[in-house]
């Protein structure tokens, strides 16, 4: 992976936060502020699926259901045990690293399609409970009344920009800790085992442990931003768990191109405004959705990011008088 | 008690014939089509389509003829858009996956489109009930448990005994030794896909007579197939076929004495235990 010269990342860094900083200003009205939190909050979420799935190689196809988990625990905790807000965050986030823990040790003794399989077969089970157990979950309908997060004495309110800004911290710091886990040797480890596990294990790396420890690593923001959801839309919803769901974020990590962290963010967030440009057209959209995903496999496997890399070799070789 | 075995000889059918589908074409090709149910939505909409008086009303023969010919079709082109151009290339695995969901995607949309949500159910084969051993039952039950194991013994005979059959396991076991031998793979992968078709296609006719026709109507149906893959072990035609009948009587059972509801706690608890003992399933190969 070639990324661009260290000049120019500084560079991008610069401009991608004063852009995080003009957001707020910019975007006040409500339905764009509305898309805006919803494709900040799907980006963590994408982006942390391709620690798993595009560094780790892991077919975690339960990842959805993290952050639908989170969204639940923190409704139960807020409504029930009047736990205050925040706590409520942190509990999500700790329950949710321990279910992935114990989904990743069962499911990592099995191999490629079959874990795939059997999380997806997970989220139907985490739906059917949800769904059946009404007195706790408020079954179909979901749990309503979660309460609005608040900070010294100010209550974050959905129709301020305080949300959009909330998501788009929550956003920086995950990208600041999966760059910091995959550029890591912990990262190392993980793509070594995912390219070539037989040497990756007779050097020494333990194929079970650096697993599971990726799961939970993946599933922490996950959960935040699962319980900021909950949060910011009042109610913990079965929805979340829907095949669309999965597949919407899927597409996200799979057309900015697995690996790359960056990639799924930028997807999440074109992906989330296409969308929503495309609302015209009703269920039509998602046939062009579709198409779009498949034509992207085709020409560009690498995903969008793939074509800024290309750019930035060509311009190097072009300057270097490689030849374009 | 023979209620519910009934109930589970149903489902475990047409769970054999979704899932015999998919196992054969992770075997031969070594990818999974997540498309599967969809398929079978759109053969169920096929048969409606052209037997409903709604629809063109050329009556059910008709209806499920166009809908099997239909699928073969759209196995094929199925393969050739969304399996094709990625065979070969490195995560093929994961990128199918991808590819097919988009498919799935797409046909359910389409169908939403076309049909509309409204639930449309298909004229049963045969109608009234008959008794069995003191059993009463729909007709249309009987058909599906006596028409489900007929098929699937048709597919064994197939894939052991036809020149076309032999290629697909052939490629299974070793695809380089295969294509050594003179086997045009392009054309035998494309056969697996629309043999697997067509299963789902029979799988779909069969659903449309006993519940509803609806866009999503696949996506139940699948995922219990991906249960009893993995149950019986992805590429092993026999085990998937016995995991899909134990998957329905055990889903019958549970329904009926502990609650619908914890059905799927009981399936997934009951995979969890077979996945500790035995990884690649039942009767699954090491990969």
């Amino acid at each position: 992976m070639s990324l661009p010269s260290t000049p120019l990342r500084l560079a991008a860094a610069v401009v991608v936060l004063l852009l995080a900083i003009l957001l707020p200003f910019v975007v006040t009205g409500g339905a764009a502020k509305n898309l805006v939190v919803l494709a900040l909050l799907f980006a963590v979420v994408a982006s942390n699926w391709d620690l798993t799935l595009g560094y780790a190689g892991i077919f975690n196809f339960a990842h959805v259901a993290f952050f639908g988990i989170a969204g639940y625990v923190s409704a139960i905790a807020t409504i029930y045990f009047g736990l205050p807000v925040w706590l409520d965050i942190a509990l999500a986030v700790a329950v949710v690293a321990v279910l992935a823990g114990v989904t990743a040790a069962l499911a990592l003794r099995l191999r490629g399609i079959y874990v795939a399989l059997v999380t997806f077969a997970f989220v139907q089970l985490c739906v059917a409970l949800i769904i059946s157990q009404k007195w706790l979950t408020g079954g179909a309908v979901g749990l309503v009344g979660v309460p609005d997060l608040a900070l010294f004495g100010h209550r974050l309110s959905p129709s301020g920009p305080d949300y959009l800004i909330l998501a788009e911290l929550l956003l920086i710091a995950s990208t600041v800790f999966l760059r910091f886990l995959v550029r890591s040797d912990f990262g190392l480890s993980i793509v070594a085992l995912r390219d070539n596990e037989a040497y990756a294990v007779a050097r020494g790396i333990s194929a079970t442990r650096q697993r599971v420890l990726a799961m939970v690593a993946s599933s922490l923001f996950t959960a935040a931003a699962g319980a900021v959801y909950a949060h910011y839309l009042i109610v913990a919803s079965p929805d979340v768990f829907s095949f669309s769901l999965t597949t919407l974020i899927l597409s996200m990590v799979l057309l900015g191109g697995g690996a790359t962290i960056y990639g799924p963010i930028m997807a999440a967030i074109a992906l989330t405004v296409v969308t929503e440009q495309l609302a015209g057209f009703g269920v039509v959209r998602f046939m062009i959705i579709a198409v779009l995903i498949v034509l992207t496999l085709r020409f560009l496997p690498g995903g969008l990011w793939s074509l800024g890399e290309r750019l930035t070799v060509l311009r190097r070789n072009s300057k270097q008088g490689i030849g374009a | 008690m023979s209620s519910v075995i009934v109930a589970g000889l149903v489902s475990g059918s047409i769970y054999a014939l979704i899932a015999s589908g998919l196992s054969l074409v992770w075997g031969a090709l070594g990818v999974f089509n997540f498309a599967h149910g969809a398929l079978l939505m759109a053969g169920a909409f096929v048969a409606w389509f052209v037997s409903d008086p709604a629809g063109l009303d050329l009556g059910l023969t008709a209806g499920v003829l166009t809908s099997m010919i239909f699928m073969i079709a759209a196995g094929g082109v199925l393969y050739v858009l969304l399996v094709r151009p990625w065979l070969g290339k490195p995560a093929a695995e994961l990128t199918v996956i991808m590819t097919t969901v988009a498919g799935a995607m797409f046909l359910e949309n389409l169908a939403l489109y076309t049909f509309g949500a409204r639930l449309k159910a298909l004229d049963q084969v045969v109608t009234g009930t008959v008794s069995v051993a003191g059993t009463a039952m729909q007709a249309q039950n009987l058909l599906v448990i006596v028409l489900a194991p007929v098929l699937l013994g048709g597919l064994a005979l197939f894939l052991k005994l036809s020149k076309h059959g032999l290629a697909i396991r052939a490629i299974a076991q070793n695809d380089e030794a295969a294509r050594l031998l003179g086997i045009r793979i392009e054309r035998t992968y494309f056969l697996t896909f629309a043999v697997s078709a067509l299963l789902a296609g029979v799988a779909g006719v069969m659903i449309g007579g006993l519940f509803n026709i609806t866009p999503s109507m696949g996506s139940d149906p699948l995922l219990r197939a991906f249960l009893v893959v993995v149950f019986g072990g992805l590429g092993s035609l026999p085990g998937t076929v016995i995991a899909a009948y134990l998957i329905g009587l055990i889903e019958a059972a549970s329904s009926y004495y502990i609650g619908i509801y914890w059905t799927p706690v009981v399936l997934f608890s009951v995979l969890i235990l077979v996945l500790l003992v035995r990884p690649n399933g039942l009767l699954g190969r090491a990969p």
